[in-house]
């Protein structure tokens, strides 16, 4: 995609003295929303480099007068979930486990359905898809007892399988969603041409339509591992004992109390469990924004 | 002989009788619960210790938050995947889940060890379902006590403990005008619902408690005491600080260990806290257990319940837990971990903390036990009993709108 | 029909084949729950499901308990500000990071990093700063002045704006995301036709720019309403619904209903009416926006 010229006037010459104040408005206001919004992360930072002292005498905004990383570790390999204490450290790697296989699967069934939908006559789909955008507004509580009962028929309840199979159920409607948007805004006489040829569909998948499918697939990796990897409620419900993602550890670990609130802990084990949708959104910030407006152009 | 040894011989003699011993592999029991924090882990640590050394292999499943971990076992029970063992309130929670024949009764233990006998009356009729008995309890919480902060009281001139209603308030007036926030509380709904519950146990009395939550008589709910009731709780609002609302029951129970505040209502599991800090009972605070001389003892607490399976070695494995979780020495040992009391009268009270033992010889007038409030009413109907008490605590709720809610609420 | 059908079918076999998951999960995972719990809320199932019916009187039972009225009521305020404050700080943010402005990729990140956190995090970590014990009342305060409130999670009559805050901070990088894409996309011819007409810049967003936007603009709004009326974490996260009732919202309800308070019948009543009223209001929007003119298509 090209960088269209931006809608501002193109300065070579020297700015005027209303335009001098419009660009210090700009960066005022961008300035102070940009505070507003740093602020939790500057607050969890900070507390997480506190000892238990400083925080209980000071105030949440202050700088750590002395920098320690206790924390830190402490919250990656020894806090304590009942009597087992170590750590997010196996939360990680189940999460990594469960959002894995959940995210290829649920793209590539969005893929597939989007692509379906966009090019191809199946005469209901429509209204399957509907079914399955009005369905993506029920709160989750509504299906999980109806699920447990399924999954226990098909001897899979509490295991890995479960909890892959429900995410890609909740992915299905945001994932169909984007890809049948992006491809809608393909041009159809690719599609046309193709099918003269002679391909048949999945030919034209794989040969056509997935090669043009990057940027809309970043936007849906991000989606995904964003949304798996935040997920508690389906994770506690679904996973199994040996499966629980980290942010059930988190719970955990945040709402175990007794005694003083280790705020300390608390923060670095939040600021751990975010970290893998934090980097995914720091490293592809730039392709998300290009590729989510692929998926949002009209169908 | 260790504590740990006496368990195990115990045990190991128990397995010889049942026919246990000849099998070679461990009994393995996963345990679902939501006990997490630093003393309950403690606490839970000496069942799973006792377990193992009686041959067993105790897998732990903690799950923070009562109703997380309560729905994570109905879950599994439901499909078909059940733990060996699972934690409940001692109240109807599990109920429904007995009726459903989604469970193992323990008749076999709770008949060898007597407990129509051992066990205090409002518990057995917690766990006997049916002539039955369906779920092992494991300690006795006192959910009402008023606790208080010997400093914030002195520095309030005051030198005794409130013995009635009307000291309590004078002295909650006196921490006011000495600048201690004179009542603590977590304004979180069942926080605010054990005040509403010591207001009715303390003003009412035991008849109140049991006519208005146990046999939801409209005549007592409509009744001049109870309507005094209500205005008592209504009355306490001026005495509990701004950050009250949201805060954490042991963030609220700081402010007693800071001397910030001088009383808190709270059940015996606040004691982990003070310990915690290094407190000592008499010296740095206290607890009371009523404002009346024939105030309820109201006896909450835990039970697990067994679910439902076939397979003979995991029927050991619940049958063995039994026998371990209400062992008398396992009994002192955990409850004193845990801040509650033994769940019988027969055990050795002498380890036990001054206000352990006070809660001991009160239970042990029958005419003083009460049940908890969530043992006389379904889950649902307690639900909306707290909705109530907390609109009313952070509303401007009347009286009389307050009493046709209860009402309402109560006939369910 | 017949013959014509039958040759439809078979040119398109495969594409069939290939949506049978997907009708699978309408049918099986979505459709069917639904059935079933709406059937639900036609009986008296407490703990476990039952098989009786008793008419509607779960349903009269649910608009009779000041709680739910309480959180419809919530709901709507939450949404209603939510998604007008998201949109508004969304397109600002968009425009006025589009005027080639330093270090973009910055503020972008600044602006989006919300949305990759959960809404658990973003509860409690607002609940933290807007405690006044603990956060920005009790730093003003220690800074001199005195007088300083800032109460809204603790006060029953802002705690509401509370919530909305850290949504709104959840929530608003997302739609700057799609405006700002949507921005790009923008034809630079546009701009140079409005200038030499002399039309103000805010005129020329206002009337052309947004209304070319409409894709991005539904696209971040049904995005973020599924959110919003799913909205639970964040509330229990940071206020459990409290002051009292003051910041109850459905979903919350219905959880709380179904394993608390081990009310099924109730709780699926709850949420039938909760699909019933996103049908309404979502439905015409959805079909507008995603299917009138593919569907004459197809």
């Amino acid at each position: 995609m090209t960088r269209v010229t931006p809608p501002t006037i193109v300065v070579k010459r020297p700015l005027s003295y209303q335009e001098v104040w419009g660009r210090v408005g700009i960066y005022a206001f961008l300035g102070m929303l940009a505070l507003f919004f740093f602020l939790p992360a500057y607050v969890m930072l900070v507390t997480s480099f506190k000892g238990m002292d400083e925080i209980r005498l000071g105030h949440i905004f202050t700088l750590p007068q002395q920098f320690s990383v206790d924390a830190w570790v402490k919250a990656w390999t020894s806090a304590c979930t009942g009597l087992d204490c170590t750590g997010l450290r196996v939360g990680f790697w189940n999460s990594v486990k469960i959002v894995v296989p959940s995210m290829t699967l649920s793209i590539l069934l969005g893929a597939i359905n989007g692509y379906a939908l966009s090019f191809w006559k199946v005469k209901g789909a429509n209204v399957l898809f509907a079914c399955l955008l009005l369905g993506s507004f029920i709160p989750y509580q509504v299906f999980i007892y109806p699920l447990v009962r399924v999954y226990a028929q098909a001897g899979i309840y509490g295991s890995l399988p479960a909890i892959v199979l429900t995410h890609i159920i909740f992915g299905m409607p945001v994932m169909t969603l984007l890809f049948r948007n992006y491809y809608s805004g393909l041009p159809v006489e690719l599609f046309k041409a193709a099918r003269v040829d002679g391909a048949g569909f999945w030919k034209i998948f794989f040969a056509i339509i997935l090669p043009m499918s990057a940027p809309i697939t970043i936007v849906a990796v991000i989606m995904q591992v964003t949304a798996i990897w935040n997920d508690f409620l389906l994770g506690l419900v679904f996973a199994g004992r040996d499966n629980l993602p980290m942010t059930v550890q988190l719970n955990n670990i945040v709402n175990t109390t007794t005694g003083e609130r280790a705020y300390n802990v608390n923060m670095a084990a939040t600021m751990l469990t975010s970290l893998v949708p934090l980097t995914v959104y720091l490293v592809s910030g730039r392709w998300f924004v290009r590729g989510i407006a692929s998926g949002a152009v009209k169908g | 002989m260790g504590m740990k040894q006496m368990v195990a011989v115990s045990a190991i003699a128990l397995a010889a009788t049942t026919g246990f011993a000849k099998a070679e592999e461990p009994l393995n029991a996963e345990v679902i619960h939501w006990w997490t924090s630093g003393g309950e882990s403690a606490a839970i640590a000496v069942f799973a210790d006792a377990f193992n050394a009686a041959g067993g292999k105790w897998v732990d499943n903690a799950v923070a938050g009562g109703s997380a971990a309560r729905s994570a076992a109905i879950n599994r029970i439901i499909g078909g995947d059940p733990s060996t063992a699972a934690l409940f309130n001692t109240s109807r929670q599990y109920h429904e889940i007995i009726g459903e024949g989604l469970l193992n009764d323990i008749d076999a233990v709770a008949t060898k060890n007597n407990w129509d006998k051992v066990l205090p009356e409002p518990i057995a009729k917690a766990v006997k379902v049916d002539g039955k008995y369906y779920a092992a309890p494991v300690n006795i919480h006192m959910p009402l006590w008023i606790w208080y902060s010997v400093a914030a009281l002195n520095k309030a001139g005051i030198d005794k403990a409130p013995e009635t209603l009307e000291d309590f308030f004078a002295d909650l007036d006196k921490l006011k005008a000495a600048g201690i926030t004179p009542l603590a509380l977590g304004g979180q709904r069942w926080q605010e619902n054990s005040l509403f519950s010591a207001v009715l146990t303390n003003v009412g009395g035991a008849k109140l408690w049991k006519s208005v939550y146990g046999d939801k008589d409209q005549a007592a709910i409509r009744s001049p005491e109870f309507r005094k009731v209500i205005e008592t709780f209504v009355s306490l609002k001026p005495y509990v600080d701004q950050g009250s609302p949201g805060r954490n029951w042991n963030d609220t129970t700081a402010l007693l260990i800071k001397d910030e505040a001088g009383f808190q209502v709270m059940g015996d599991w606040a004691k982990g806290e003070f310990k915690q800090a290094k407190k000592e009972i008499g010296k740095d605070y206290g607890c009371i257990p009523g404002l009346r001389p024939d105030s309820p003892y109201v006896l909450g607490g835990d039970v697990f319940v067994f679910p439902k399976t076939d397979d003979a070695e995991k029927i050991k494995a619940q049958h063995l837990l039994v026998e371990i979780m209400t062992s008398p020495e396992v009994q002192v040992k955990f409850n004193n971990l845990k801040g509650s009391i033994p769940i019988r009268a027969d055990v050795d009270v002498s380890s036990l903390d001054a206000c352990a033992q006070l809660g001991m010889k009160i239970m042990a007038d029958p005419a003083r036990q009460a049940p908890d409030a969530s043992q006389m009413m379904e889950e649902f109907v307690y639900g909306s009993v707290q909705d109530i008490v907390t609109e009313l605590w952070n509303t401007n709720m009347t009286v009389d709108q307050a009493v046709d809610r209860f009402d309402k609420a109560l006939k369910g | 029909m017949g013959a014509h059908f039958t040759r439809h079918v078979k040119r398109n076999l495969v594409a069939y084949i290939a949506l049978l998951p997907m009708a699978a999960v309408v049918i099986f995972a979505y459709l069917g729950t639904l059935a079933w719990s709406v059937r639900l809320s036609f009986s008296s199932s407490r703990l476990l499901p039952k098989n009786d019916f008793v008419g509607l009187s779960q349903y009269v039972d649910l608009f009779d308990t000041p709680r739910w009225l309480t959180s419809l009521g919530n709901l709507v305020i939450i949404a209603f500000f939510f998604l007008l404050i998201c949109f508004i700080l969304g397109c600002l943010l968009a425009i006025f990071i589009d005027q080639n402005v330093r270090a973009e990729s910055l503020f972008r990140t600044v602006f989006l990093y919300p949305y990759a956190m959960s809404f658990v995090v973003a509860g409690l970590i607002w609940q933290w700063i807007l405690n006044p014990d603990l956060g920005i009342q009790q730093t003003m305060r220690g800074l001199g002045f005195s007088g300083f409130v800032l109460d809204w999670v603790v006060n029953p009559k802002m705690v509401l704006y509370a919530i909305i805050l850290a949504t709104v901070w959840h929530g608003s990088g997302l739609v700057m995301a799609l405006l700002l894409a949507g921005l790009r996309g923008i034809d630079s011819e546009i701009w140079k036709a409005t200038r030499i007409d002399g039309i103000p810049t805010w005129r020329v967003y206002l009337s052309i720019i947004l209304p070319m936007l409409r894709p991005m603009i539904i696209t971040s709004l049904v995005l973020l309403s599924i959110s919003i009326i799913k909205m639970y974490d964040v509330v229990v996260a940071m206020t459990n619904g409290g002051p009292g009732t003051a910041s109850e919202v459905p979903a919350k309800f219905i959880m709380d209903n179904l394993f608390e308070r081990a009310n099924i019948g109730l709780a699926t009543a709850a949420s039938t009416v909760m699909l019933i009223t996103v049908m309404f209001i979502m439905a015409p929007v959805l079909y507008f926006q995603y299917f009138r003119k593919s569907g004459s298509s197809s």
